[in-house]
């Protein structure tokens, strides 16, 4: 037992010296824990894509412009290994010990709500660059802040549209992968088709991580449906995708979020791709002009491509305009103190490359409307709104 | 007609499986260590057949010459120099051991390769064979028979090779095999790196087919497991027989049960067997 | 008084000092306790393990079910509106009526069936947690009521409950390995066939190990519950909880009363530092760390000391 007691000692020794390092200097410290590993390792990667943009385009700046003089910025990153308890003490660490102005929250709604009672406690700041769940909102927390709108704002107007195409249809299955945000979707998905009277005729899970889908797909085709929706990742609605093809199972319309947003999913996919209808919060072909430090959305576009020779995707987009965001509300509180820049986030009313953000109530993003779009020849084509619609919907699927 | 289809879906997957459980068998029944990393060494296999595909056009099913000797020759190295010092050690520690080896290969694959999916695509024709009212891709076709055929291949050169008997012998009674002159420790070597072979095999064969990440190794580890533990262990005939049995069981689970449960059923089928029959479908009592 | 009396008093105290001091001496440094709370959480599911892994010698890897199921349990009751208290008790007899029929099945079986066995125990419960919706949530994770006050209060309490569930995690290890029944899981370990053959009913006392030590692995999951606030089934399940406990015991000793704190220590402060000064390389860094042990120091910490000790 005393023994124990001389390890800790030697444990909090250990410990000692990051504490200390932390403190002073002159400069915006921003914690941002990410799953680099494990199950959610590419999102993770996706999110750091994002935050690293942003910080090369502060930098090539020359900083960050707070009370009219200009800071450094850093991001200080930890890898919670896509385990909630580990993103949770990464919070914790990266407040108590690295004392940051701010936090990028981890990715998705589990992990944003099981660590935003950190930021609450010590009135950090916190930014949700991934979480949509409003459940992560209805804390009565004041110092969280979301970039995703709800669920349902993606798959109402998805179904209307559809509806409008396809007045006809009737039948619609629904495959979803048990994970949170998919399941989120899938079951905002079943309200709305049977809002609109559809009948479901097949709502099935698949597990993490599953690679053959064959026998649920086969099940799937026996219930005859006329409309697919499918929730998971890109790994696995490219394999949902193929196997469907490769069982020969051809609804009239075929939905997947939130895959196809993704450049790799038509890479992927090639002409299997095609007519396949999604939404997402934001999308490379819509046109904002933005007051934040990336201007226009093609000039944001314009950097990634130039950077990472990709085109830029929802999460990439939506972690880069956390940042953009913290320092729109910096620039107007003219503090790093939690509680002004808090206050400079709930009252920001300012349209970036993103898309216009303010926060309602909850602290979740108001007034953005995630378009939906639809993969023709290769390329994603906007559909709604109709203010930035670049086509009309197709039916059939190759 | 739903039922066949979803039979003949569970034979091309059980194909692949027979792969990847020979080797993991092989290993077991050998060495008696159970090889956490096997899960990892597939992906491996996976990712040589995707550079070759990528930077030579390779066909993934002929990376198997490649990625077959280069996983031979880092399991028989890792046997020789490090397995071999812990070998004697209770089962627990040589399967913690393995766990720590299986964390370090995948975390250096996260690393090198990151964890995005990636895809072999526009190797085979995409349009599916019919047969009545019954789809058969080809891709899955190819792959599965490849599979079957290598574990084959590896069951005649166990019975028909000098060395291949050596390590039979081995496995059926070390002592024995040692007073004939048999050098175990060269034995262990070799038949580790048969396994880890085995396994870069079965990763070429599944890059045909499915996206490689490193995310992928714990879902092949499973198969792996439960596909010999039903086949029998130690016997290869008995892990394509398990690999075949396990690809069925979870298609029907994902039928009859639900698509969320095929691995639950699988995994209850596996702990009956152990129960009711722990030497598996093929194998023999009292060799566990 | 025997040497044994000494160490039960000596572990009562300072564990009653720690639980009662820490928290007070640890109130200004939220992270530290996070870390205490920890150390004390792995160390419940060592000593736990260390029963059947050790005293008994079967290589379980079942920990990390008991510590989801306990976790869900308890969530669910919760959510229910039942009293923590009341939860955390549910948690553990849950634990418990689940170990009693599993442990008489897979006890029979031995080595690597038994590993693997046990393992295939957490896949089901997960794969059953995550299917089953309606109760758990499934994938969307469950949040736990009354979570998201105050942290620093919340870290303090957990900090609280989990040293003295360690404490009696502890001290039910030395109960067991002083009492008949751990002289029976003595024999058992050694030789089983000639443990039967002077009479000691195996099988029976087997099974009553793997149930003593599932039920404070379920405590365990329940206090984790209420100390992080949500819970999904990738996260309580993992195999994680069910490796790190047994490398804790076999950094500090296998079989013996103190190992699983010596090996919980020096595994959460190692863990610490490779986190911390490793970007994504962490789980591998365990990975090495592991490998390293097992060559260097395969008895664990505690056992070579002694050793040294009585050569000198």
């Amino acid at each position: 037992m005393q023994r124990r007691t001389v390890l800790m000692g030697i444990a909090a020794a250990l410990v000692a010296p990051a504490i200390v390092r932390a403190q002073g200097s002159d400069e915006l410290r921003i914690g941002a824990p990410l799953p680099l590993t494990g199950p959610l390792a590419p999102e993770g990667q996706k999110q750091k894509r994002g935050y690293d943009l942003w910080v090369k385009e502060v930098e090539s700046a020359g900083g960050f412009e707070i009370g009219g003089r200009r800071v450094p910025v850093r991001i200080i990153y930890s890898d919670y290994q896509s385990a909630t308890p580990r993103a949770v003490q990464a919070c914790d660490q990266l407040v108590t010990q690295q004392r940051v102005h701010a936090l990028f929250s981890p990715f998705g709604s589990g992990a944003a709500k099981a660590s935003s009672s950190i930021a609450e406690r010590y009135r950090v700041p916190m930014i949700a660059p991934t979480a949509s769940s409003r459940e992560v909102y209805d804390q009565g927390f004041k110092y969280l802040f979301g970039t995703f709108t709800p669920n349902e704002t993606l798959t109402e107007p998805l179904a209307d549209m559809i509806m409008a195409a396809a007045p006809a249809i009737k039948r619609v299955a629904i495959f979803s992968r048990n994970d949170l945000l998919p399941l989120a979707l899938s079951a905002e998905m079943k309200k709305s088709a049977v809002k609109r009277g559809l009948q479901v005729v097949f709502d099935e899970k698949f597990a993490i991580g599953s690679l053959d889908f064959a026998s649920a797909l086969t099940q799937m085709r026996s219930a005859d449906p006329e409309w697919v929706f499918v929730g998971g990742y890109v790994n696995d609605l490219v394999q949902v995708r193929t196997q469907m093809r490769d069982l020969g199972l051809k609804p009239q319309v075929l939905t997947m979020i939130a895959g196809p947003a993704y450049e790799e999913f038509t890479q992927a996919l090639h002409r299997a791709a095609e007519n396949i209808s999604s939404a997402a919060w934001w999308h490379p072909a819509v046109r904002y002009e933005g007051v934040d430090i990336f201007g226009k959305t093609e000039n944001f576009v314009q950097k990634f491509l130039a950077t990472y020779s990709a085109l830029p995707d929802y999460i990439e987009a939506s972690a880069a305009a956390a940042g953009a965001i913290l320092q729109l509300a910096a620039r107007k509180s003219g503090s790093l103190e939690g509680p002004a820049l808090r206050d400079a986030l709930a009252s920001l009313d300012a349209m970036t490359f993103y898309g216009p953000i303010s926060f309602g109530p909850t602290g979740q993003i108001e007034k953005l409307v995630p378009p939906v779009f639809q993969i023709q020849e290769g390329r994603p084509i906007v559909l709604a709104p109709t203010s930035i619609a670049q086509g009309d919907f197709r039916l059939g699927i190759t | 007609m739903q039922l066949a289809q979803v039979i003949l879906n569970g034979l091309l997957l059980g194909g692949l499986y027979a792969a990847m459980a020979a080797g993991f068998s092989l290993v077991w029944g050998v060495l008696n260590i159970i090889n956490i990393a096997q899960g990892s060494a597939v992906v491996l296999g996976s990712y040589v057949a995707y550079f070759a595909w990528r930077y030579a056009g390779l066909n993934p099913l002929l990376a198997v010459a490649l990625a077959g000797p280069l996983l031979f020759g880092a399991g028989w190295v890792l046997q020789r120099f490090l397995i071999q010092r812990v070998i004697a050690a209770p089962v627990l520690i040589t399967l913690v051991f393995t766990f720590g080896m299986d964390l370090i290969l995948n975390n250096t694959m996260i690393s090198l390769f990151t964890a995005d999916y990636r895809k072999i695509e526009g190797v085979f024709p995409t349009v599916p064979l019919h047969f009545g009212a019954l789809t058969l891709p080809v891709d899955r076709l190819l792959a599965a028979a490849a599979g079957i055929g290598v574990a084959f291949g590896l069951h005649f050169y166990l019975h028909r090779s000098r060395l291949g008997r050596a390590i039979v012998a081995v496995r059926m009674d070390r002592q024995t095999a040692e007073l004939m002159g048999v050098r175990v420790e060269i034995i262990y070597a070799t038949t580790f790196g048969l396994g880890l072979a085995m396994a870069g095999v079965a990763g070429c064969l599944l890059a045909a087919i499915f996206p490689t990440s490193p995310l992928n190794s714990a879902y092949y580890l499973h198969i792996a497991f439960v596909a010999c533990v039903l086949g029998g262990l130690g016997s290869v005939l008995g892990a394509v027989a398990g690999g075949l049995l396990l690809g069925v069981v979870e298609s029907l689970g994902a039928l009859f049960v639900g698509a969320e449960y095929g691995t639950t059923v699988a995994a209850v089928v596996l702990l009956l067997m152990l129960f009711t029959r722990p030497q598996g479908l093929l194998g023999r009592a009292g060799y566990e | 008084m025997t040497s044994r009396g000494r160490l039960a008093i000596a572990i009562a105290v300072i564990g009653g000092l720690a639980c009662a001091g820490l928290p007070l001496i640890l109130a200004g440094e939220p992270y530290l306790m996070r870390l205490v709370t920890m150390f004390s959480l792995l160390l419940v599911l060592a000593a736990s393990w260390n029963i059947v892994g050790g005293f008994t010698g079967y290589p379980s890897f079942a920990t990390g079910a008991f510590f989801g199921l306990g976790a869900y349990v308890a969530a669910i009751l919760q959510a229910k509106g039942v009293d923590w208290r009341l939860a955390l008790v549910a948690a553990g007899l849950a634990g418990g009526i689940l170990a009693a029929p599993v442990g008489y099945g897979v006890l029979r079986l031995r080595g690597h069936y038994f590993a693997v066995a046990s393992l295939m125990l957490g896949t089901i419960l997960k794969e059953l947690t995550t299917g089953w919706s309606d109760l758990t949530g499934g994938g969307m994770g469950l949040t736990i009521a009354g979570a998201g006050g105050d942290p620093e209060v919340l870290a303090s309490f957990a900090l609280r409950v989990s040293l003295a569930l360690a404490v009696l995690t502890v001290l039910l290890g030395a109960a067991i390995k002083w009492s008949r029944l751990g002289f029976g899981l003595d024999c058992i370990r050694m030789n089983e066939t000639a443990a039967a053959g002077i009479g000691v009913d195996a099988q029976r006392l087997k099974t009553y190990a793997f149930i003593l030590s599932s039920i404070p692995s379920a405590v365990a999951g329940a206090v984790y519950a209420g100390w992080i606030g949500y819970i999904d089934p990738t996260d309580v399940y993992d195999v994680m909880w069910s490796v790190k406990p047994i490398v804790a015991v076999l950094l500090g000793g296998v079989g013996t009363i103190l190992g699983p704190v010596v090996g919980a220590a020096i595994f959460v402060a190692l863990e610490e530092i490779v986190w911390r000064n490793v970007l994504s390389f962490s789980a591998g860094g365990l990975g090495v760390l592991i490998v390293l042990l097992l060559l260097v120091l395969p008895a664990g910490v505690l056992p070579s000391l002694v050793s040294r000790k009585t050569r000198s």
